[in-house]
């Protein structure tokens, strides 16, 4: 098991960006699965089980990113999610620190950005066990 | 002598033919024993004595007492007390014989009443003489008693024997002579003549007594006067008739006559007192009408200057001729100074009472110009003064009666005087709303008011002042209006620079993360330039970051709880600035609501906060208090939020510029935008910022934004 790569889900709507999230993380030792839209998203959280949900709130079709996140809950609890916005808005972090979903506002710092994955991660693993024992 | 005339006069007059015969010797005797009397009562004993020693039994006198009206015996010579009574008769019984020869004035023998009684020789004796007296010569007059009955040809009558012209009070009487039977005409014509002469001389006795008692009197009165003079108060002083002193009182001595042991300068004040007095006597004489005069007179004695009203009055002899003055000085030095006093206080008083006018007439100015309604209400809060504006609201219209609108203001504005008047504060002020008679519209007045006491400390009067509050108002609504525009207008180029930025934010993040995946694959010489692309970047990024705060600001301007506001800020930041080491110490005071947009005040407060939490990056404490500054006019006012911290602080150079776009103390970590963009939003909420800071103690940021009551 602890060889196993982590597989997190991106999704993001800018294609370049999603791009350069998926080859940030892949350099990092990840198994990346990338959406470009809430549609590709959904399909990719039914396909398979996953360790961490990245993703932006802003998306082109009419979920938000708190939709994709709640269906992603919804399939499987407890899922590690982590927000992506460029819109610093109050109601955002309200929501957000309500539904329990850490939030990084654009421009991202890359440190902060995997610090908080790396993070994220073990957090999860060690509640896994914690659970699992 | 008399009596040659009186034998021409008296029908007996063969028969007084022998008195001329009788021996001198004898009758110089008699007449010398006559003259020895000093007092007319002494007259009678020496009188009867002679008679009864020419050879006559008894004799008596009697005489008139005008005051009982009868004749009564004064003296009588061996005559029995019965005998004596039998003359006592009323001075008007006409038919007793005594009276009769009384009435006629001439000596008669009354035959005898009866057997066994003798002739009565009856002698009438009154006052007379043929001169005049001393009085009716000095005085011309023709009308002497002595002479009137001296020269009497009617009846006398008893009644008029007082003298008209010295007053005196003469007599008459008769002499009574018991003649034996032998008794001849020569006995009686000596008896006759003894008797003229006795009443010659007891004439002569009276008026000499008469005058002797009149001198005495006089004298008395004389005294009494001089007593009366010299006991008064106020200087008297008689004079003749060339204004020579003839008499002065103790008072005038004082004044006008030199004392003793003196220096000469008191002389010389009392030589001046009598030349003045005498210039002042002259002048008066001369004018005639005038009888008084004030005149300055030097006290010799005291030395002091007194001054007096010189009375006068001119004294004239019997003959009118003017002998002199008498001139009585009042001392009217205090009186004068009295009178100048009082003379004084009354210009005072007017001057006050001018000052007191023009202050009124200023006041009434200043009222009527003041153009808000003023109300003055007594101590019982009883309104005394309306102006004509207050008037239009609470006062009865030109027909003295009162629309319900003013019934009701009047209730409202009573309720109010009520309660300041009765409170303890000095001043107050109070929304009042009312309704405007004329446009029936309601106003929101400002009563303002304040309390006059009276010397006990108790409310004397109270004065209110109806500010007009509506124009106030519209006033700080255009004001509002404006700077919701101002703020409008900043939200809307806030939210354009976030839509920019937001579009540039994810190109933005795509650049970043390929330069990212870039780390380590340049060549070694393309590293610099690699670096450069990496640094400005992340300024790009930051920039953006700091700009996409601004999107948020679309909030509508309204109501502001800025304690809330406040509040809501630290609990934002409370986690970051416990993790950085920062105590939190808030003081929030009362405040009035503030107008404004929320959200931007928000980002104020977030951008203030956090650069207080950056300038203290090993902790220290954060102070932020709020506070309300009301203005004097009690409408106008603050709130003021202070943001202090203590750490590094700004540098003096940079504190300058510090709201100026692109200045920052945190090198590449800041975008200098920060607090321009607060500055931009205070000012355009009409507020201030100042800022304070001293490097290594801390800064102080100080906003005060306007607040209308």
């Amino acid at each position: 098991m602890t060889s196993r790569k982590y597989r997190i889900l991106v999704v993001d709507d800018e294609p370049s960006v999603l791009t350069t999230y998926r080859m940030i993380l892949e350099q990092k030792g990840y198994d990346v699965v990338a959406a470009a839209s809430s549609g590709a998203a959904r399909k990719a959280l039914e396909s398979a089980k996953l360790d961490l949900l990245l993703c932006d709130l802003s998306l082109e079709e009419k979920d938000s990113g708190f939709e994709i996140i709640d269906y992603a809950r919804s399939r499987q609890p407890g899922l590690p999610s982590l927000l992506l916005t460029g819109y610093a808005s109050r109601d955002v972090s309200e929501r957000a620190q309500r539904s329990g979903i850490s939030v990084l506002f654009k421009p991202i710092d890359i440190q902060e950005f995997l610090g908080t994955i790396t993070t994220k991660l073990r957090n999860a693993h060690e509640q896994a066990q914690a659970s699992g024992q | 002598m008399a009596t040659p005339q009186m034998r021409m006069e008296h029908s007996a007059s063969l028969r007084l033919e022998a008195i001329e015969r009788r021996p001198a010797v004898l009758r110089r005797q008699s007449t010398l024993r006559l003259l020895g009397a000093e007092r007319s009562e002494e007259i009678y004993p020496v009188l009867l004595e002679e008679v009864v020693a020419l050879g006559f039994p008894r004799a008596l006198i009697g005489m008139a007492d005008f005051e009982s009206g009868d004749l009564i015996p004064v003296a009588a010579l061996n005559c029995s007390r019965k005998y004596q009574q039998r003359f006592r008769v009323s001075l008007y019984a006409g038919d007793d014989p005594v009276i009769r020869v009384l009435q006629a004035g001439n000596p008669m023998v009354i035959p005898a009443a009866g057997l066994g009684q003798n002739r009565l020789y009856c002698h009438p004796v009154v006052y007379r003489n043929r001169n005049f007296c001393w009085e009716a010569e000095r005085e011309r007059r023709m009308d002497c008693l002595a002479v009137e009955n001296f020269k009497r040809k009617r009846r006398l009558q008893l009644q008029e024997q007082g003298c008209a012209i010295c007053e005196l009070r003469a007599y008459a009487g008769v002499v009574l002579v018991d003649l034996k039977p032998s008794s001849g005409v020569r006995q009686i014509a000596e008896l006759r003549a003894l008797i003229e002469i006795a009443n010659r001389y007891l004439g002569r006795i009276f008026r000499t007594e008469h005058h002797y008692n009149r001198m005495t009197d006089m004298e008395i009165t004389i005294r009494q006067m001089e007593t009366v003079m010299l006991s008064m108060a106020d200087p008297v002083i008689l004079t003749d008739a060339n204004h020579r002193v003839i008499m002065q009182n103790k008072a005038a001595e004082r004044f006008f006559k030199v004392p003793e042991q003196v220096s000469e300068g008191r002389i010389r004040a009392v030589e001046l007192n009598n030349l003045l007095f005498s210039a002042a006597l002259s002048s008066m004489a001369v004018s005639g009408s005038e009888t008084s005069r004030d005149l300055t007179l030097v006290d010799a004695i005291e030395g002091e200057e007194l001054l007096f009203e010189a009375v006068c009055a001119a004294t004239y002899s019997r003959d009118g001729l003017p002998t002199g003055m008498v001139t009585v000085m009042r001392d009217v030095t205090d009186l004068r100074r009295a009178d100048q006093e009082m003379r004084a206080s009354m210009e005072k008083l007017r001057a006050a009472e001018e000052l007191v006018r023009q202050d009124r007439d200023r006041l009434n100015l200043i009222v009527e110009n003041v153009g808000d309604p003023i109300v003055v209400s007594d101590g019982a809060a009883k309104i005394v003064l309306l102006d004509p504006l207050a008037q239009e609201l609470f006062g009865p219209d030109k027909e003295g009666e009162r629309d319900p609108i003013r019934i009701r203001n009047q209730a409202k504005l009573d309720a109010y005087l009520t309660t300041f008047t009765f409170s303890f504060s000095d001043r107050d002020s109070s929304p009042l709303r009312l309704v405007h008679p004329g446009s029936r519209g309601e106003i929101e007045y400002d009563a303002r008011s304040g309390k006059i006491y009276d010397e006990r400390g108790q409310v004397a009067f109270t004065v209110t002042v109806l500010r007009d509050f509506t124009a106030v108002r519209k006033l700080e609504q255009l004001k509002l209006e404006r700077r919701m525009l101002e703020i409008e207008k900043f939200a809307a180029t806030g939210r354009l620079a976030g839509t920019i930025a937001h579009e540039i934010n994810n190109p933005m993040e795509a650049i970043k993360n390929a330069i990212f995946l870039l780390t380590d694959k340049v060549q070694a010489d393309s590293t610099p330039v690699y670096q450069i692309l990496k640094s400005e970047t992340e300024r790009v990024a930051r920039i953006v970051r700091q700009m996409l705060g601004l999107y948020r600001t679309a909030d509508q301007v309204g109501s502001l709880e800025i304690n809330t506001i406040v509040e809501d800020t630290l609990l934002l930041f409370s986690r970051q600035l416990e993790h950085s080491g920062i105590r939190v110490q808030t003081k929030l005071g009362k405040l009035p609501q503030a107008v404004g947009s929320a959200d931007q005040l928000r980002q104020v407060l977030s951008n203030l906060v956090v650069n207080a939490r950056d300038s203290m990056s090993h902790g220290g404490v954060l102070q932020v208090r709020t506070r309300h500054l009301p203005a004097p006019d009690g409408i106008h006012g603050w709130v003021r939020i202070l943001i202090a911290d203590n750490g590094s602080g700004i540098p003096g150079n940079i504190l300058e510029s510090i709201f100026e776009p692109f200045v920052t103390t945190k090198g590449e970590k800041g975008t200098g935008l920060g607090l321009w963009i607060v500055k931009g939003i205070i000012e355009n909420h009409a507020g201030k910022i100042r800022v304070r800071s001293g490097v290594g103690h801390g800064t102080v940021f100080k906003l005060d934004l306007p607040v209308v009551r």
